[in-house]
């Protein structure tokens, strides 16, 4: 099949070529192997990122590394999308004649390819912004470690940690929304009242007066109409599974590939704080159909279970290391409202335990919150450079380059 | 070893000190702040918060022990507090603290919106060359705090971070600055608009947005930022490893990256003709901005900033190449194909050399990004629908010149295309020649753009327009002059001198028919360039008047001995100069040629 060449400037570009056999027919079955392949990797590749199941016996090899929802986890999470990217785009774009797309169904697909990427792109910051937020927490949470982690342990450090303590677990309780508020809260006033001695649990209000004053201003980086949720349910509203028996076959790698956005956007958003989740989806449509939507329902699956076994609807977010983070938290500041100096043996020894797991939680944060970020950088770079390359084929059809405007 | 007496006595009274300010011990301790009280007191304090300190290092038994770092945890917890009082007391809004100098009258600027006295201090500081700046010459730091606050803020920092409470430190002052520096956004204008929301917005709105962000982004790098850096600097440095660098970080990471967001955002928008000027100013004020964000975003932590500041830049450098891209292609679809009544200048033309020209003015830019040749054209090209184009003659042009003539060639291969709607093939060439014309006379009224394209292709142009001219006279007049000629007129052997009257009856007809005809017609073509309009008259008048007056001379006479000779010499030699003054002034005349004389 001739190519139209007029512009070439995409298609110059590329390095991979599809294997352009003259014969119409051996093309169409290639398609279709290729589509198999395709489904097949995706499917493979989002099985092999749920839990393993607890070994049976204790020999069995390495510990699951990456407990879901993890900071390694969504590293690999990430790792996975850009690889299916990477296929879908060589399957359905690289060495296509572009007139493709300007005929139904593939006409009607494009704009909501183009619609998804945006979105996809402003969650990408937001989430980005959220995890300095994780950053932040990490960085109180550090304070309580050192703290405790002084000998002999005494009223000092365990006061110095318990207000650590109590600010995380504060900026952590407070909505989404709720963080802005005081965020500016603080520039105005600050409230120097101080929590008299014992008692109370995190939440009172005197403790939010006093915790206002370390309060990082988390104001957000979008307008306050911006919703995460709101940019879920959009997206996942477009998805819906082709008909079957259409001809090029391209409308199922596209519904499999913006599935696959909008569920890896969606667990983004589902761990980290960012803003306005309320009423976030808790079930994407997945078809059951389709090999890799039985992989991707099985994730989600995991994921609900999780979810419930939450007492809370998870507000902070379901990421392992905050989940943890936030219970350690607790029992650590829990020992310190009942901390008398000297305290006893197998007192110390206990929290010793609990400060030991929170100091490991803030080392899996400190190694892995840049890079995810990083990474999270490297996801976006991708979604552009794939729109564009969308663009480019909308304008070598022609229809979509606008008249000279004068 | 046992302390000495002294020592412990000093330690009680310090401890004594500390525990007073206690404010969870103490309604008065609440209310009242040490750093804003006297000199005395402050010193007092801070001289028992050293005081328990040293006495850390010399107990021995855990209890000294645990009550030393008891009292030093409520002193830091007091000084974390004392801390963020000085500094809120002292985050006044950025205007109050700015230079505002209005003595630079000239700086002209139509779009106003954002007029705060922050950036009258960047059209300040940008027309004066002199002043305590950095290498740049452009970074400005203002004094965020006096320096008695500063002398305070410092002072607390020592203490709290020898006694090893750097974190809090580092949150504290993260926590307020940050939220002055959002202020300071607010009144700068710069919005928080998602990716989304900038693809929705018409680009009339957002070249406003871009206008102001330039403004905004150089006070917040030149300025605001390099200000808060210096304030991290006055009040940690040399204190632990690095902490000016963690402060700075921690106060405008955020605030960069929304900033830098929004010029990401248009980087990455959809391309069209029309944008290709706000993001070249995009693209020149980043890259104008570059040298200066280097120097303040110098630390390890803000990286990440630099790193997407240069992705920016080449992003819109990108954009910028693609826009090129498209405006060629659009000019050679332009699908109209109404022909322009009386064969004027097209607004395609006019469109596309204003833009050209427009190029041209941001030559300097252009030069750096565009790098590769037109990617169509090529000699043998095939496709009908591209014209062709050797660049081998043109191999010391630079890549943007090569782009400048391209597009003249593909304007003129569509206005061929154009040319062809017209019905009568005499106007199509009137267009030809009016178009082409009014690009070479748009190409000389611009050095730039004139140096550029060449001369030598300016030549060729010229030619164009000139051989255009000529077939259009060819195409009309032609067939008149033909009237006029001498064959077929003489007769063999007969009663009269040998002219065939019924011959040059008709001959006299066709003419008259024929002229009226081009002269109800032709005058309402247009010829907007005076000279060449009064050229080409002048080159019909000289083939056919001088034509016209030679037959009527010859042959008047046969035709004035017959009957009614007024049907046939309608006009005289100075009738019909007259009426060539009636071509190509684009309006109707009176179906009557004037007769002066009969």
């Amino acid at each position: 099949m001739p190519m139209t060449d007029n512009q070439g400037s995409f298609l110059n570009r590329i390095s991979i070529r599809r294997n352009q056999v003259s014969n119409m027919e051996n093309n169409h079955e290639q398609d279709i192997e290729d589509l198999e392949l395709f489904q097949k990797h995706v499917a493979d590749r989002f099985s092999d990122l749920l839990p393993n199941d607890p070994p049976s016996t204790t020999d069995s090899p390495a510990i699951d590394q990456s407990p879901l929802f993890s900071i390694s986890w969504f590293r690999k999470l990430l790792d996975v999308f850009l690889c299916c990217e990477a296929e879908f785009k060589a399957l359905v774009l690289i060495g296509r004649d572009p007139v493709q797309f300007s005929k139904p169904p593939l006409d009607r697909l494009v704009p909501d390819i183009l619609e998804r990427s945006i979105k996809s792109l402003d969650i990408c910051n937001a989430v980005t912004h959220g995890l300095e937020l994780v950053h932040h927490w990490q960085k109180l949470a550090q304070i309580a470690v050192t703290a405790f982690e002084q000998k002999p342990m005494g009223d000092g450090q365990v006061r110095r940690a318990k207000k650590a303590l109590n600010t995380l677990l504060t900026s952590m309780m407070l909505d989404d929304k709720e963080n802005n508020y005081h965020a500016k809260a603080a520039e105005r006033t600050w409230s120097f009242g101080r929590r008299s001695g014992g008692g109370g649990g995190g939440a009172g209000n005197n403790n939010k007066d006093r915790t206002n004053g370390t309060f990082r201003s988390m104001s957000w980086s979008v307008a306050k109409s911006w919703s995460a949720s709101k940019q879920i349910q959009a997206m996942a509203s477009n998805l819906v599974a082709p008909r079957g028996g259409e001809p090029t076959g391209l409308a199922v790698p596209i519904y499999a590939m913006g599935t696959i956005f909008v569920f890896v956007m969606w667990a983004l958003v589902a761990a980290i704080p960012c803003q306005e989740r309320t009423g976030l989806l808790t079930h994407l449509p997945l078809p059951r159909n389709l090999n890799w939507g039985q992989a991707l329902i099985a994730l989600q699956d995991k994921i609900a279970e999780e979810w419930k076994k939450k007492e809370k609807k998870g507000t902070t977010g379901l990421l392992d290391e905050m989940q943890k983070m936030e219970k350690v938290a607790q029992n650590l500041v829990d020992f310190a409202e009942n901390f008398q100096f000297p305290a006893e043996e197998e007192k110390l020894e206990e929290v010793a335990e609990q400060v030991a797991e929170m100091a490991e939680i803030c080392r899996k944060m400190e190694e892995g919150l840049t890079p995810l970020q990083q990474q999270i950088r490297e996801v976006f770079h991708r979604i552009v450079r794939s729109r564009a390359e969308v663009l480019d084929v909308l304008d070598q059809i022609g229809k979509m380059s606008p008249p000279v405007p004068y | 070893m046992e302390p000495p007496e002294n020592d412990v006595v000093a330690f009680e009274s310090a401890e004594k000190i500390i525990l007073r300010w206690d404010s969870t011990a103490s309604e008065d301790a609440r209310e009242k702040m040490i750093f804003a009280g006297d000199r005395h007191e402050i010193d007092r304090y801070l001289q028992a918060v050293d005081e328990i300190q040293r006495s850390m290092e010399f107990a021995t038994l855990s209890d000294d022990q645990n009550k030393a770092n008891s009292a030093i945890q409520i002193a830091m917890a007091r000084l974390e507090d004392e801390f963020r009082n000085i500094l809120i007391a002292h985050t006044t809004p950025m205007e109050a603290e700015s230079l505002t100098d209005t003595s630079n009258e000239d700086y002209h600027d139509n779009n106003s919106e954002v007029d705060s006295p922050l950036t009258k201090e960047l059209e300040h500081q940008e027309s004066n060359s002199s002043g305590s700046y950095r290498s740049t010459n452009s970074i400005r730091e203002i004094d965020l705090m006096p320096s008695d606050a500063i002398y305070d803020l410092r002072c607390i920092a020592e203490r709290m971070i020898s006694a090893g409470y750097l974190r809090e430190c580092i949150q504290v002052y993260g926590s307020v600055r940050k939220s002055a520096v959002d202020s300071s956004f607010r009144k700068l204008g710069i919005e928080k608009l998602s990716i989304g929301d900038i693809q929705r917005l018409e680009w009339e709105t957002l070249e406003t947005k871009i206008r102001r962000w330039i403004r905004a982004a150089k006070v917040c790098v030149r300025i605001l930022f390099a200000s808060e850096k210096k304030l991290c600097e006055q009040i940690f440095e040399g204190l632990g490893t690095a902490t000016d660098d963690a402060c700075f970080t921690e106060t405008i990471k955020g605030p960069a990256i929304q900033l830098f967001n929004f010029a990401e955002a248009i980087s990455i928008s959809r391309r069209s003709p029309e944008k290709l000027f706000k993001i070249l100013d995009l693209h020149d004020a980043l890259s104008d901005l570059l040298l200066d964000i280097e120097i303040v975003f110098d630390s390890k932590s803000s990286e990440s900033i630099r790193v997407q500041a240069v992705e920016i830049l080449s992003r819109l450098a990108e954009a910028a190449r693609g826009i090129l891209s498209e405006f060629e292609n659009a000019v050679l679809r332009e699908p109209s194909k109404v022909p322009v009544p009386g064969g004027t200048i097209h607004p395609l033309t006019r469109y596309v050399m204003n833009y050209i020209s427009l190029i041209s003015d941001y030559k300097q830019t252009m030069l750096e990004l565009i790098v590769s040749k037109p990617s169509t054209g090529s000699r043998y090209s095939s496709d009908p629908n591209t014209p062709d184009m050797d660049f081998g003659e043109l191999e010391s042009q630079t890549p943007l010149a090569l782009h400048l003539i391209w597009i003249t060639v593909i304007l003129q291969f569509n206005l061929e295309g154009k040319s062809k709607f017209y019905k009568d093939t005499s106007l199509a060439h009137l267009f030809v020649m009016n178009n082409v014309h009014y690009i070479v006379e748009k190409i000389k009224g611009s050095p730039e753009l004139r140096e550029m394209i060449g001369d030598d292709y300016l030549k060729k142009l010229t030619g164009k327009f000139r051989q255009a001219a000529i077939n259009y006279q060819r195409s009309t007049w032609v067939r008149v002059l033909y009237c006029l000629r001498d064959e077929g007129l003489h007769v063999k052997g007969s009663f009269s001198s040998g002219v065939s009257k019924s011959a040059l009856r008709e001959r006299f007809k066709t003419f008259n028919a024929m002229f009226e005809e081009v002269h109800r017609t032709q005058s309402t073509w247009l010829i907007p360039d005076t000279q060449l309009r009064e050229e080409l008259r002048i080159s019909i008048s000289e083939k056919l008047i001088p034509a016209y007056r030679s037959f009527l001379g010859r042959f008047r006479t046969h035709i004035e001995s017959g009957r009614h000779p007024e049907n046939y010499i309608k006009y005289s030699g100075e009738d019909i100069e007259t009426a060539v003054l009636d071509f190509f002034e684009g309006y109707q005349v009176s179906q009557h040629i004037r007769r002066r004389s009969q």
